[in-house]
């Protein structure tokens, strides 16, 4: 792969975020491959090393991408890696394709407020992550995944992680996981 | 008529632009006032016309052929222009007499439609440039006389004399809208000014008598440099820092966000590359973010308690942290065994207006305590002594009551 279509590749990833291409796409130098379930397909990712990742703006004391409602999508993102991440001893990435409604009973002990307030808190709030690439969410069939943005994270974050999981209640969901069709409402629990 | 119009605002401005440069060149023409077109769609059709006359080689047309020539312009105006254009005689009659069917088009008025729409669109910079160069010939050639030379520079004088008003008028007095509409007039003026020199330059070597009319013509230079540096002085104070002197007005761009297309939208972009939405959630931020959210539980505000004063028989006033102990000390140490003291005597001892004033508060304070036997009574008078500390003091005086734990009246306050 020449230099050009590297910088293209670097160009592109920065531009629209993790890209989603199908496998068998030549992977640029420096850039993770992720191999979505099924294989069929390959996110790639610029993975920077960890002094020049993304908390070191933080180190810097400089300002990041700004986030609305950092706190509420914060606690938000916290409960899909809760649901979704199986096996903390493992990889976090791909995870768990889990039921929307899983992740807001998650997210209802840290966001305990009236019914419409916290819909709405969950839903921009995923709505955001979405973008950003750090959850996947498929709004009509109302399953969240983990994003490709996560294996960012490196080998301390997640140790860090890993003792927030503990921390977490688990979703109580009376419905399995893995239930392939989540029939829409039958009221929220809560 | 012509199809009612489409053009939005800017597009209307756009036209009345050409057709105000056309009206200008068409002053000297007019046969009568008012008699001056209206429409662009006119000027597009007399091009249609005369096109057809030129392609249809000497034989002519008749008006049905031209009509059906013009197939996309409305029947009615391409007759209307027919007419008009033959009774200025830009178009005739193949054979002159009467019924006759077949016309041919002179090549006058297309050369002088080609003319205007250069006008419109370059301001005639460009012919000015020809003009001078044509001058610059003409008193060159060996033929040349003095009058030749005269009526060269006169001509010249004219025109920059009325560029030179047109442009300091502008930079004066117009909006600066109609100014950067006509900043065509300011293109290119060192070279106008520096051709029209040469010429003025050749003049005066050459017929050294035409000195009078050389100095007009350098002041009419002076004028027109003088003016076209306002002038842009003006639009550049206008532009700000920017400098963007190519800014559009804003109805050109509202004009353009409503009826672009995705492609064209996008295409403004182009060439700019906008980072995708990249926040970083980092542990530390997701853990503080959960242990502050068990703070965020909702705080209930308390209902308001119900006023519970009366309950051990005294007035409601009453609080617990009264000040009934301390007033009752300031007003003995001021009463100091006497019934009564008026407020002169008080506040005259203070020092000025500030002590005066706590004084007063705190004996009204004690007037109002039920605790406290004092009253404050106010009587007329004023008490008015330029040097003592507190000037002017109304009639006031300040008694001890009775032992009974009222004040004696209501209505003693002032």
């Amino acid at each position: 792969m020449t230099v050009a279509a590297d910088a293209l590749w670097w160009a592109r990833a920065r531009a629209r975020g993790p890209l989603r291409v199908p496998a068998g796409t030549g992977a640029p130098e420096g850039l993770t491959r992720l191999v979505e379930p099924g294989g069929h397909d390959v996110w790639i990712l610029p993975v920077p090393p960890e002094q020049a990742g993304g908390g070191a703006i933080e180190e810097f004391g400089l300002s990041g991408t700004p986030v609305e409602q950092p706190n509420d999508t914060a606690r938000l993102l916290a409960a899909v890696v809760r649901c979704c991440w199986t096996d903390p001893t493992a990889a976090i990435w791909p995870g768990a394709d889990v039921p929307w409604d899983a992740v807001t009973s998650v997210f209802r002990h840290y966001a305990d407020r009236d019914e419409s307030a916290f819909l709405r808190a969950a839903v921009a709030a995923v709505r955001r992550l979405h973008g950003a690439g750090w959850v996947l969410w498929d709004e009509r069939g109302r399953r969240v995944r983990l994003g490709p943005r996560v294996a960012g994270w490196s080998a301390a974050d997640l140790t860090v992680l890993r003792e927030l999981y503990r921390q977490m209640p688990g979703p109580s969901t009376d419905r399995p996981t893995d239930r392939p069709d989540d029939r829409p409402r039958e009221g929220e629990q809560g | 008529m012509s199809a009612p119009t489409h053009l939005a605002l800017d597009g209307l401005a756009a036209q009345a632009g050409t057709l105000r440069i056309f009206r200008q060149v068409f002053a000297v023409l007019a046969r009568e006032a008012g008699a001056m077109i209206g429409d662009l769609d006119h000027l597009d059709t007399d091009e249609a016309i005369l096109a057809a006359f030129a392609g249809a080689g000497t034989d002519g047309l008749t008006l049905e052929q031209v009509a059906a020539a013009c197939r996309p312009a409305d029947e009615r105006l391409v007759a209307r222009r027919f007419e008009l254009l033959r009774s200025y005689g830009a178009i005739t009659r193949v054979v002159d007499r009467p019924h006759e069917r077949y016309h041919r088009a002179a090549f006058a008025p297309y050369v002088m439609l080609l003319f205007l729409r250069r006008m419109a669109a370059q301001g005639g910079q460009g012919e000015l440039h020809q003009l001078l160069t044509l001058e610059g010939i003409g008193i060159r050639s060996p033929d040349a006389a003095a009058p030749d030379a005269r009526a060269s520079l006169r001509r010249l004088v004219t025109v920059f004399r009325l560029m030179a008003n047109q442009l300091s008028g502008m930079a004066s007095t117009s909006p600066v809208e109609e100014l950067r509409e006509n900043a065509e007039l300011l293109w290119g003026n060192r070279q106008l000014i520096q051709q029209a020199q040469d010429v003025h330059a050749v003049v005066l070597a050459r017929w050294p008598e035409l000195d009078r009319e050389c100095t007009a013509l350098r002041t009419a230079l002076g004028a027109y440099g003088d003016a076209s540096d306002a002038a842009a002085a003006r639009l550049i104070e206008q532009a700000g820092a920017t400098r963007a002197l190519g800014l559009l007005p804003v109805e050109t761009w509202r004009t353009f966000a409503r009826t672009a297309d995705v492609d064209q939208l996008a295409a403004v972009l182009d060439g700019l590359l906008f980072d995708a939405p990249a926040p970083w959630f980092s542990p530390q931020a997701i853990g503080a973010a959960l242990a502050s959210s068990e703070q965020a539980a909702p705080v209930r505000t308390p209902p308001p308690r119900p006023v519970t004063g009366c309950d051990d028989g005294t007035d409601g006033d009453r609080r617990t942290g009264d000040d009934a102990p301390d007033l009752r000390d300031l007003v003995a140490g001021l009463l100091a065994g006497r019934d009564e003291v008026t407020l002169d005597d008080l506040l005259g001892a203070g020092d000025g207006w500030p002590a005066g004033r706590r004084l007063l508060a705190r004996l009204t304070a004690a007037h109002h305590h039920p605790d406290v036997d004092v009253e404050l009574v106010w009587g007329d008078g004023l008490h008015v002594d330029p040097g003592a500390p507190v000037p002017w003091v109304s009639a006031g005086v300040l008694r001890a009551t009775p032992q009974q734990g009222q004040a004696t009246d209501g209505g003693s306050a002032r």
